[in-house]
């Protein structure tokens, strides 16, 4: 898998939210690992995830169902998943398919970790 | 052919014409005169008699000798199920999308399934079909009438009655943008997006969050029309009496062409009155009304299904007394708590729901769907799940990769509207461990409730074999409710169907097994009586007795995942002796014993156990 088909997943400094940096192209032949990265933090009881996609200018509808995946269990569990640093193409394509009404979009990774403070 | 069921292609005005009875006639003028005044209706009434009488006389002599047979508690039978589907759906080379249907029906519904709804069939300019640019002719990308009549010779069908609004393509449209005077009056016009204070638009209900007025450029000058749906799909005035009597004319000729039952798309909002919410009002009952009185009086075998995606409570009330409004109403409150039970593995909302609903009269049913070409709406279950239940509903369908569509609230927020998804997807989860053989069992498990419960059942077409979500052709067409319309090409259809090892083979026969045998009891008739059992918190259980009460049917669907025992107590099946049942699906045979029956359900384990009275 090459550099730029690969995600990150980090914490916040507190070990209270879970970062996962999204490569550049989300589509079929990665998305799982978005999945998995994800089902990973819930199965570790961390609820509250930030997705930065600052690099991400490409998500089909694998990558859409990747980032819902987990959007019931962490939110029954007090968590959310926040998006940060959304690219104009992902930011059309969450108002396609109206997930811009589910997640809630920040400018940087900082503000969307803090957001859990609140 | 039976000619008994066909209409004449030229009227025969030799015979004596026709006259409407006088309490239908009274009746009639009634609901008239409340709409548009003693004055109006005078006039309004003798063009709608002639309507009636033209329409009589494409009668012929062997419809109306059947017709003077038709029983209304008949009208719908246990032999009634509906399957819902657009014309193109299936496609094949060289053969209008209308044959290939018909071929399709002929090779695997034949002797099962005895009713079609195709969904609206006339040219459009977008909606799917819903926003029609002419009502009288078939859009010749799925054939003609003549196919329509091919289908109508071996099942019943089900034709849309568009008639909330219009596209902004017909011509009738276009002739109110040219001035022409005759077509001012057919739309909701205001002068400016803005005329409608702030106040009324809050009070309006509205199913989208687009906006409610549309301006155009007309001849003279900009103008803003009423558009509850689209841009494209305009609103008619039916406080023009002209457009009530157009739209009569139509709904005659729908039956003419072969529709046994008309589907009243979007009825809610027919009659719109500012300073009220615009939404299902006395008028638009009225007038629904009023069809059911025409019907009666030309087409008596013909009936009015009403499609209201409303709280339960405002659904129901189309059904008017029993006897005056509606013959079958969409049970829009089933498919969200089919799916609730599913997801939470609790049929509590389900059969509390289920136990307190009314058998309305021998002439009145519910449409038990669970799918459709729209989503799953949730609005219906308002007052029956909480918010945060229903949230939470609509996160897990996006968790098994559907979508939600919204409303607004016309408070500035939105919420939820429905749910867009297929069925198998709704309650099965692509990505997740467990066998297709599995997956199968918990959906036929689920089809089972709407199959047994009282009414007639639907279903949509790709549920016949598990049509899973097609979520691409959401982000194709920019449009969530495209992920449960994909179209399927014959040859490689039939080969899943054909295929033994295929899940589109093994969900089928499954399903059309359950059809098979649901047509054969008298106790699933839509008169017998149904009578809910709380059995446990992961089972749905009900009785049907039939009418001559000999013949009864237990049926448990099992909503867990788990095995769990269940016991049918003594006073639920008036066991004072033994008795055997046998289950009508597997051939299995259970007894009960002291009375009681006792039986270990497998996870998502349906049993029709029947007995005699």
């Amino acid at each position: 898998m090459g550099g730029d088909m690969v995600f990150t997943k980090k914490e916040s400094s507190d070990g209270r939210v879970v970062i996962i940096e999204c490569p550049q192209r989300v589509r079929l032949d990665v998305s799982s690992g978005l999945r998995a990265l994800m089902k990973e933090a819930v199965e570790q009881k961390k609820f509250m995830i930030v997705i930065d996609m600052d690099k991400t200018g490409f998500m089909d509808s694998t990558g859409l169902g990747a980032l819902v995946s987990q959007i019931a269990v962490t939110r029954s569990n007090g968590g959310d998943i926040r998006l940060a640093r959304v690219k104009d193409p992902i930011v059309k394509l969450l108002g396609i398919t109206h997930l811009n009404k589910i997640f809630q979009c920040f400018d940087s990774v900082q503000s969307a970790v803090e957001s859990y403070d609140n | 052919m039976d000619r008994s069921r066909f209409y004449m292609l030229e009227p025969d005005y030799e015979r004596s014409v026709f006259e409407v009875p006088s309490a239908i006639r009274e009746r009639i003028v009634k609901k008239l005169d409340c709409l548009y005044g003693a004055e109006i209706a005078e006039g309004a009434f003798r063009e709608l008699e002639r309507l009636m009488k033209v329409h009589y006389a494409h009668k012929p002599p062997e419809m109306i000798a059947r017709e003077k047979e038709c029983l209304p508690s008949e009208r719908f039978t246990e032999k009634d199920i509906i399957l819902i589907t657009y014309g193109d759906l299936i496609q094949g080379d060289g053969a209008h999308p209308l044959e290939v249907l018909a071929d399709f029906a002929d090779r695997y519904l034949k002797g099962g399934i005895n009713t079609f709804h195709i969904l609206p069939f006339f040219p459009y300019s977008s909606d799917r079909g819903f926003a029609v640019i002419d009502f009288e002719e078939v859009d010749p990308h799925l054939g003609s009438w003549d196919n329509i009549a091919v289908l109508n010779e071996r099942y019943k069908l089900m034709f849309d009655g568009v008639f909330n609004h219009v596209s902004s393509k017909s011509r009738w449209f276009q002739e109110f943008l040219d001035g022409n005077p005759e077509f001012q009056d057919f739309f909701i016009t205001f002068s400016t997006k803005n005329s409608i204070s702030a106040d009324h638009l809050k009070l309006i209900t509205r199913p989208r969050v687009s906006e409610l007025l549309t301006s155009f450029s007309t001849l003279t000058g900009r103008k803003s029309v009423w558009t509850t749906f689209s841009p494209d799909q305009i609103d008619l005035n039916f406080k023009n009496p002209k457009v009530l009597l157009k739209m009569i004319d139509i709904l005659l000729f729908y039956v003419r062409k072969g529709a046994d039952i008309l589907r009243l798309d979007a009825v809610t909002y027919m009659w719109a009155e500012l300073g009220t919410s615009c939404a299902h009002l006395e008028q638009t009952h009225l007038i629904t009304k009023l069809f059911r009185d025409i019907l009666d009086a030309v087409a008596p075998d013909v009936a009015i299904v009403t499609e209201t995606n409303v709280t339960h409570d405002e659904n129901i009330r189309y059904f008017g007394n029993g006897s005056d409004e509606a013959q079958m109403v969409y049970n829009f409150a089933l498919p969200p708590l089919v799916l609730h039970a599913f997801q939470t593995g609790s049929a509590a909302h389900l059969t509390k729901w289920a136990a307190a609903l009314e058998h309305i009269s021998d002439g009145a049913t519910y449409f038990n769907f669970l799918d459709s070409h729209d989503g799953i709406g949730v609005s219906p279950i308002k007052n029956i799940l909480t918010g945060e239940e229903i949230d939470m509903m609509a996160l897990r369908v996006l968790e098994q990769g559907g979508f939600i569509s919204y409303k607004d609230n016309g408070d500035g927020t939105v919420s939820p509207y429905e749910l867009n998804v297929t069925w198998y997807s709704a309650i099965n989860n692509e990505e997740s461990d467990e066998s297709d053989d599995f997956q199968i069992q918990r959906f036929i498990a689920s089809r089972s409730i709407a199959m047994v419960m009282m009414g007639v059942p639907g279903i949509y077409l790709p549920s016949l074999f598990g049509s899973k979500n097609d979520a691409d052709a959401v982000l194709e067409k920019g449009e969530t409710r495209s992920i449960n319309r994909r179209t399927y090409r014959k040859e490689h259809l039939y080969r899943r169907l054909d295929d033994r090892n295929r899940p589109a083979y093994k969900v089928s026969r499954r399903l059309g097994k359950m059809i098979l045998t649901r047509i054969g009891e008298k106790a699933f008739h839509p008169n017998a009586d149904q009578r809910v059992l709380d059995l446990s918190d992961t089972a749905f259980a009900l009785i049907r007795t039939s009418e001559d009460t000999k013949e009864k049917i237990l049926a448990i669907t099992s909503i867990g995942n788990g095995v769990q025992d269940v016991k049918v107590e003594a006073r639920e099946i008036k066991g004072e002796r033994e008795i055997t049942f046998r289950d009508i699906l597997s051939g299995r045979v259970f007894a009960s014993s002291a009375g009681a029956l006792s039986l270990t359900l497998e996870p998502y384990d349906v049993l029709w156990l029947k007995w005699s009275g």
